[in-house]
């Protein structure tokens, strides 16, 4: 087996917390194990599994301000090394990131990353979907990613995050990030973002936010005869975000704007598209959460670059029930009617998880 | 100065002059304080500091992070532990517990059911802090109190 030399050279960065007389660490498990059926169905394809079951892992080693960091996704279609990160915490304020990590320019990863058990709904906005299951934005970035969260006006909290790394190619199957465990040159070029967002306390999830990126999209692995014949895609991200929580209610809303310019041999018009999403939750009795969310999009099916991923669903409806049991597990059942670029379905699913700490 | 800052002061001040007194003097009442070695170069934490390294997010001193021990020698510290230190029910906290771990990498502060293994690790480590039971650490002259959490 290959194994980057990035990750060698962080496992070797890493060295010292080996020496340590207090090394400590930690350990997280989330499982979850998903049955879902599709019907009332026109399009031909779609990115659903129907069964699928997932182990992921983290695990975390700290000295001093030195961290190893990293989550390792096993399912029973695949096994990845999801982030592989060194930090070093230069103050209370900030954490400096050498590794593979989730872009800060998406909203709901950069909340719940895997971690299937802490995402109320069992599916996530198709514009925050992974690479690998049919997502249109890079999701993984192997470079820097710099954290920091600074007090503002007395109570207030601005959270900034800035990233670069060598950006996901896209391919006839999609958008492949660089993979560390096992690295497949030629390979993309840099992507940059940049995220703030305003929180009312150090310890609020209520705030709002802004996000940017730019990203290189190298093409690999398209025939010569493909149409379009696709060169490189260069890609600008606009977002802005709104979370408000309390006891009883979760309302999460995001909407992002590209710009998405392919470089082909054949001319062609280039469109913009927006794509948003809000999401209510709230918390019942007999801990019952009851969740809706709603996606939509404008520019869409005019955009030549979303074309090259048709699965790409430009509107959805999803509503859904949870039912937290026992210790730190849940049930959920959850319905969607998805209009996607190639077609329209509906999808059911229902889904246990659960995390181990 | 505020009035509840005004007694919080005099309330640290009347803890250390009855740690300060002979041997004779019984422990007082229940009160629960924050304390880190004598060797220590923490000298005090402000709420929010003590709340953000209970959670598990980093806090330095002096450029040293700080290392949280929660004591779970006694059950009866548990609910004190929410109430006046992370300000929080046990299910919002082990929640933030897993965000923390999945977000950054963050650690839990270490738990330590014995209260002996618990003072040892005080004395040795400068960086460590933990809350106790002020009649446990009364007449330690290893452990010293750098603040009042709780009392009855």
């Amino acid at each position: 087996m290959r194994v980057s030399r990035l990750v060698m050279i962080l496992s070797l960065l890493a060295s010292p917390l080996a020496q340590a007389e207090r090394l400590q660490g930690e350990f997280l498990l989330f499982s979850s194990a998903e049955a879902a059926g599709t019907f009332d169905r026109t399009a031909p394809v779609t990115s659903i599994q129907d069964e699928v079951l997932k182990a992921d892992m983290l695990f975390s080693l700290q000295r001093g301000p030195l961290k190893l960091f990293g989550e390792y996704l096993v399912t029973d279609h695949e096994a990845d090394l999801e982030r592989f990160q060194l930090g070093w915490q230069m103050s209370e304020n900030t954490l400096v990131w050498l590794g593979r990590f989730h872009q800060p320019g998406s909203v709901w990863n950069h909340e719940h990353h895997h971690g299937q058990y802490l995402q109320t709904s069992i599916t996530r906005p198709a514009i925050e979907e992974w690479e690998d299951l049919g997502g249109v934005l890079p999701q993984h970035f192997s470079g820097v990613l710099v954290e920091s969260s600074r007090p503002l006006l007395s109570t207030w909290r601005l959270r900034t995050a800035l990233g670069t790394g060598v950006a996901p190619v896209i391919t006839p199957r999609g958008l492949e990030p660089y993979d560390l465990v096992h690295p497949n040159p030629p390979h993309g070029e840099l992507g940059f973002q940049a995220r703030a967002a305003l929180y009312s306390s150090e310890f609020s999830e209520s705030g709002a936010g802004l996000l940017l990126a730019y990203n290189d999209l190298n093409a690999v692995g398209w025939p010569a005869n493909a149409t379009p014949n696709i060169d490189r895609v260069d890609m600008t991200l606009y977002g802005l975000f709104g979370t408000y929580v309390d006891v009883n209610w979760k309302i999460a809303a995001s909407v992002y704007y590209a710009q998405a310019n392919l470089h082909t041999a054949t001319p062609g018009v280039d469109h913009s598209f927006v794509v948003g999403y809000v999401q209510v939750e709230r918390r019942l009795r007999h801990e019952l959460t009851a969740f809706a969310r709603l996606e939509d999009s404008s520019g869409a099916a005019e955009s030549r670059y979303l074309k090259l991923i048709p699965t790409f669903a430009r509107a959805r409806y999803v509503t859904g029930l949870r039912w937290d049991f026992a210790h730190y597990q849940a049930l959920t059942l959850q319905a969607t009617d998805n209009l996607a670029l190639n077609g329209h379905f509906k999808d059911i699913r229902i889904q246990w998880s659960s995390a181990l700490l | 100065m505020e009035l509840g800052a005004a007694l919080a002061m005099l309330r640290t001040l009347l803890v250390a002059v009855l740690l300060s007194l002979p041997a004779a003097v019984s422990a007082g009442p229940q009160t629960v304080v924050l304390v880190v070695g004598a060797d220590s170069h923490v000298r005090d934490l402000d709420p929010i500091a003590i709340r953000k390294l209970f959670l598990g997010l980093p806090v330095f001193v002096q450029g040293a992070l700080l290392h949280p021990l929660r004591n779970r020698s006694d059950p009866q510290l548990d609910p004190i532990f929410f109430q006046q230190i992370v300000a929080m029910s046990q299910e919002a906290y082990d929640r933030q517990i897993l965000i923390g771990v999945n977000r950054q990498g963050w650690l839990r502060p270490q738990e330590v059911t014995d209260r002996k293994r618990l003072l040892e690790l005080l004395y040795s480590d400068p960086d460590a802090v933990s809350f106790v039971w002020l009649r446990d650490v009364a007449h330690d002259a290893r452990i010293r109190v750098i603040r009042v959490l709780w009392d009855e």
